[in-house]
């Protein structure tokens, strides 16, 4: 028979353990961390507790036939099969008819896509003209007009470089010639 | 009698239960499976935390110098001890994926690796561009950006030759480049993953054949390509990634080290970029399409691009299972340039396993480093 003592304490310290979660839970979402402070890990105040069980159920899983490696051969199974998945979808777009039918379904997308890309593009300038507002077709231009004028101050910058460059030879040239 | 019957079954229970509790089991039995229960605890625990409280992963630590900056596109210095003097000039893809990958982690960081080898390290991001940038083209970054990048490194290290390395497109970009500016003088050049002859590129090639693909009226609708179809483009490669990557992440997510490497690669691989609208015309009429790259027939900038012009030492490094720059269309480099010392290398893995992850810092960097060390 069960010792009717040692249930009762078996439930007290469960429901002592019970308690003293349920506070510290609460205390968790009542108190926001300072933002500093590392996250909680919820999982770190029942640590002990579900180590505990752990260590049960592994013994009970241990007398059993059925061994971790099954997990093992899951994974492998797993990546066996996708594996598997992988090399079919590969072989089916690898062919001629699946290059055609995405070119076929890439155009129709593309002959929806142009007048609404377009029709869109021209009410947006039209309100932001109404509102007195640069459109984002004046503001790219003038980005490129900012790019161009980079190029531009390179090209003179490197034009520079190298009339200072034969000045310099010439200057050596000079002093050697004397 | 019932009552009793009940209290006779609870009892059985109770014993059963303590029986097969205090039952003998073989301790490492007992071990293994405590050791797997804790693993599952720790992985729903990484998992409450990676849902609630995702951590944004600090990618790119490594200190850098900003020397030069064109446009969008920056040239970056990374400093080393310098026991090699000639410097690496890194040219990676364009658009696609941000160059952050190539210095993911502390301890996992490819820019990391080679500036403890003792190699200056120059980094050119080309950046993120807009519809402003439109109008960039191929030909533009091979004789517009290139040049004065390459110059401005030699300006910043102090030498008359640099070593040039190209990873994924920033192989056919830098090739063009350094086969074509013979007054750059180019110690060395390396090619990581970058596709030169473009019949072997594979289900990339096809997708973009020009029966089904038109090209011009792609970039005519939408002036640039967008990052979402950037990404859609990639992940319709292989369909199956995202699949793989979840359970590879339950499977490891009680490793917190395996966990925070996740963290920044799954930022990076998430991130992408659009590409300038007459920069992808120019890519796939002229590389994909035309494959002109291989048979000697692009002339940028007037000047005619011929690979066997190449004529420095050069070191190729294929991945096997690579498919978006298939080993054979990166090999083809070796066959195409005039250089008489040419060394190709090909190592597991995929595009991305050569330059991060744990594979690329045991089997390919230090194979980088080790070719380029005699070299600088």
């Amino acid at each position: 028979m069960v010792d009717p003592a040692a249930t009762q304490q078996f439930f007290d310290l469960w429901r002592k353990q019970f308690e003293e979660g349920a506070a510290t839970w609460a205390r968790m979402v009542s108190q926001a961390p300072p933002p500093s402070a590392p996250a909680m890990d919820p999982v770190a105040f029942w640590r002990p507790v579900l180590n505990s069980g752990l260590e049960q159920w592994a013994r009970m899983f241990a007398t059993t036939p059925v061994s971790p490696d099954l997990m093992q051969q899951w994974k492998q199974f797993l990546d066996q099969w996708v594996e598997a998945w992988s090399r079919a979808l590969g072989t089916v777009m690898g062919t001629e008819q699946f290059a055609q039918m995405m070119g076929t379904s890439l155009d129709q997308w593309l002959t929806t896509v142009a007048p609404m890309k377009k029709a869109a593009q021209q009410s947006v300038d039209t309100a932001l003209e109404t509102l007195n507002m640069a459109s984002r077709t004046q503001l790219t231009s003038v980005a490129r007009q900012i790019v161009e004028l980079e190029d531009r101050i390179e090209r003179v910058e490197d034009g520079i470089s190298a009339i200072l460059k034969k000045l310099d030879e010439l200057a050596r040239s000079a002093v050697t010639a004397r | 009698m019932g009552q009793e019957r009940f209290a006779d079954v609870v009892e059985r229970f109770t014993n059963g239960y303590g029986d097969l509790l205090a039952a003998s089991a073989p301790p490492e039995r007992v071990k293994q499976w405590q050791e797997e229960f804790d693993r599952t605890a720790r992985r729903l625990g990484n998992l409450h935390r990676l849902v609630t409280s995702p951590v944004e992963p600090k990618t790119g630590q490594t200190p850098r110098e900003e020397i030069y900056r064109k446009n969008k596109s920056v040239l970056y210095r990374y400093r080393s001890s310098r026991t090699h003097r000639t410097p690496l000039l890194f040219v990676p893809n364009l658009g696609i994926s941000r160059p952050y990958i190539f210095d993911l982690l502390p301890g996992g960081s490819f820019v990391e690796h080679m500036t403890r080898s003792g190699f200056d390290f120059y980094l050119l991001d080309w950046g993120v561009f807009g519809p402003e940038d439109n109008g960039l083209t191929f030909e533009d970054c091979v004789t517009k950006i290139l040049p004065r990048m390459a110059s401005r490194v030699l300006e910043s290290s102090g030498t008359e030759s640099l070593s040039v390395l190209g990873y994924c497109m920033g192989a056919p970009l830098s090739a063009s480049f350094v086969a074509s500016y013979p007054e750059i003088p180019v110690k060395n050049y390396i090619n990581m993953a970058g596709p030169i002859d473009f019949s072997k590129i594979g289900l990339f090639g096809l997708w973009l054949d020009r029966r089904y693909f038109d090209v011009d009226r792609f970039v005519d609708t939408l002036g640039a390509v967008p990052a979402d179809l950037v990404k859609a483009g990639f992940k319709l490669l292989k369909p199956t990634m995202d699949l793989s990557t979840s359970i590879n992440l339950w499977w490891n997510l009680w490793n917190d080290k395996y966990l925070e490497g996740f963290n920044a690669l799954n930022k990076w691989a998430n991130e992408y970029v659009a590409f300038p609208g007459e920069f992808f015309r120019q890519w796939v009429r002229d590389f994909y399409q035309g494959n002109k790259l291989v048979k000697g027939e692009l002339v940028f900038g007037g000047r005619p691009i011929r690979l066997r012009d190449i004529t420095c030492p050069i070191f190729v490094v294929g991945a096997k299972e690579d498919y978006i720059a298939p080993p054979a269309a990166v090999h083809a480099l070796i066959d195409a340039v005039g250089s008489r010392e040419k060394d190709y290398i090909e190592l597991p893995g995929g595009h991305i396993s050569l330059i991060a992850g744990r594979g690329a810092s045991l089997h390919c960097w230090p194979k980088v480093s080790g070719w380029l060390a005699p070299r600088s």
